[in-house]
């Protein structure tokens, strides 16, 4: 190799390596974010379903700030090159999807989209080809909210708080025939979704538990 | 709700779906580039131990490079699924069938030029007419790429050892390689899997340094140039093959008693 290619070609690793460093400072902010969050929101096993919105509320702040560590890895991202690093954040960026999903069904009893995750998370459209949520990221961020769920139907029980299994489970239910309707290749996202049986199976256990023993309150929604 | 769920699932199954799909066409396409690449290398191989002076492994080269034509135009019809962010996202489907095309080039490369083929060089084969890129090379490409020459460079200067002139283009080769090694050493920090690759270019160099040796050590007892030496032995092999060609013939007349 003459030096002039040697010199050129060693210019552009250490330009990739310096970057890669940058990008690794801000994963460990956005690491370090969502261990706050998921810190606060392992509280939900001890709060009785009432409560739980307010809890909610602590730990928005720490999700919204999000954002700006999502505004910096999308200026150090060169144009194109979402695929290349995804993999630096993915974890972070799937448990702030769990987060903000969970988030949403505790307080409003409904699925968050998608769109609404990336919108909550600060991501631009104009940043599609350096910083995007990904369909397998979100997806994986639902499947961790659903084995959350199990716990906390279980847990929900502790509390005397009855009526909350029924909820999850109808939820739940829901979201796993949506899962059935994927092709999902022998990866990590299949492998989760066959775990998911099992977290529905606890959910129904305890279902069948609370009715039998006529412990849902009486209300219509209560089915 | 419960419309909404199912609308969104099915929108991410096509998703999916897609990308699938894609992928699976391009690791295909990735699999014939590499057959085409390594049927390539055994060419140029076949021609380059017939080619016995410079103009014949120019000749040799461009055989080569007229079969790695086949690869350019797929890596063309291929450069729509690759546009913009898609490259990175089958980059690693891409990457195996491009490192044997870059091996397969960077061959036919050196048999013309004697020289490694630069980064800028490998990169302008995989440019349209309007010169721009299909997608961009990845230096880990490129380097795994190359390196995997010297093991094709070994076997040439091996093979090629006894035909007249394979000693000193041996030497020429051994210097070629040492000098790969060095220069790819410093990148190993960088490019995982180089390190692997260096191993086996460091085999490769000392079987060619072993025969090299062996060159330099036997020419050394005789006074007379290398040719006239390859002169020598020539004309002992093929007085030698006439008189066993009797000698079988006789073979076969006492076969028939």
């Amino acid at each position: 190799m003459d030096p002039q290619s040697l010199e050129t070609l060693n210019q552009m690793l250490d330009h990739e390596s310096n970057l890669r460093e940058n990008i690794r400072e801000q994963v460990n902010d956005f690491d370090r974010k969502m261990r706050t969050v998921v810190g606060i929101l392992g509280k939900i096993h001890s709060t009785r379903s009432e409560s739980i919105p307010s809890l909610i509320e602590t730990a928005r702040p720490v999700l919204h700030s999000c954002s700006e560590t999502i505004a910096e890895l999308a200026s150090l991202i060169p144009p194109n090159q979402f695929w290349r690093w995804k993999d630096m954040w993915c974890n972070s960026l799937r448990t702030a999807v769990f987060a903000a999903a969970l988030s949403e069904f505790l307080t409003k009893g409904t699925l968050i989209s998608l769109e609404s995750t990336s919108d909550m998370l600060g991501m631009q459209e104009k940043w599609q080809d350096r910083v995007h949520l990904a369909v397998e990221d979100y997806l994986h961020g639902l499947i961790t909210m659903v084995n959350e769920l199990s716990r906390l139907a279980v847990n929900a029980v502790i509390l005397s708080d009855f009526d909350q299994p029924l909820k999850i489970s109808a939820f739940v239910k829901e979201l796993f025939s949506g899962f059935s309707v994927l092709n999902l290749k022998n990866d990590t996202l299949r492998r989760r979704f066959d775990g998911l049986k099992y977290d529905l199976k606890k959910i129904e256990e305890v279902v069948y538990d609370v009715s039998l023993r006529k412990l849902v309150s009486t209300n219509p929604d209560g089915s | 709700m419960s419309s909404s769920i199912y609308d969104q699932f099915l929108f991410f199954k096509e998703a999916l779906d897609d990308y699938h799909d894609q992928r699976e066409r391009i690791i295909k396409a990735s699999r014939d580039i590499t057959n085409i690449s390594k049927r390539t290398i055994f060419l140029l191989h076949r021609r380059a131990l017939e080619a016995q002076d410079a103009p014949a492994r120019v000749k040799a080269s461009k055989t080569g490079l007229t079969k790695l034509g086949e690869v350019q135009r797929m890596y063309a019809s291929m450069k729509d699924e690759l546009d913009g962010d898609q490259f990175w996202r089958y980059q690693r489907q891409v990457s195996p069938g491009l490192q044997e095309y870059i091996e397969a080039l960077s061959f036919a490369h050196f048999l013309e030029n004697g020289n490694l083929v630069t980064y800028e060089q490998v990169q302008a084969t995989l440019c349209g007419t309007d010169g721009v890129a299909y997608f961009p090379l990845t230096i880990s490409d490129y380097l795994l790429g190359v390196s995997d020459l010297t093991g094709e460079l070994m076997r040439l200067a091996i093979s090629g050892f006894g035909s007249p002139g394979g000693r000193s283009r041996a030497l020429e080769t051994c210097t070629f390689v040492r000098n790969c090694k060095s220069d790819f050493e410093r990148f190993t920090p960088y490019v995982w899997e180089l390190h692997k690759k260096q191993v086996v270019t460091a085999q490769s160099l000392s079987k060619i340094e072993d025969a090299v040796y062996t060159a330099v050590l036997r020419t050394s007892e005789f006074d007379l140039p290398a040719e006239m030496l390859d002169d020598i032995v020539n004309q002992t092999v093929s007085s030698y093959n006439s008189h066993t060609r009797n000698f079988e013939r006789q073979d076969d007349d006492q076969l028939d008693y």
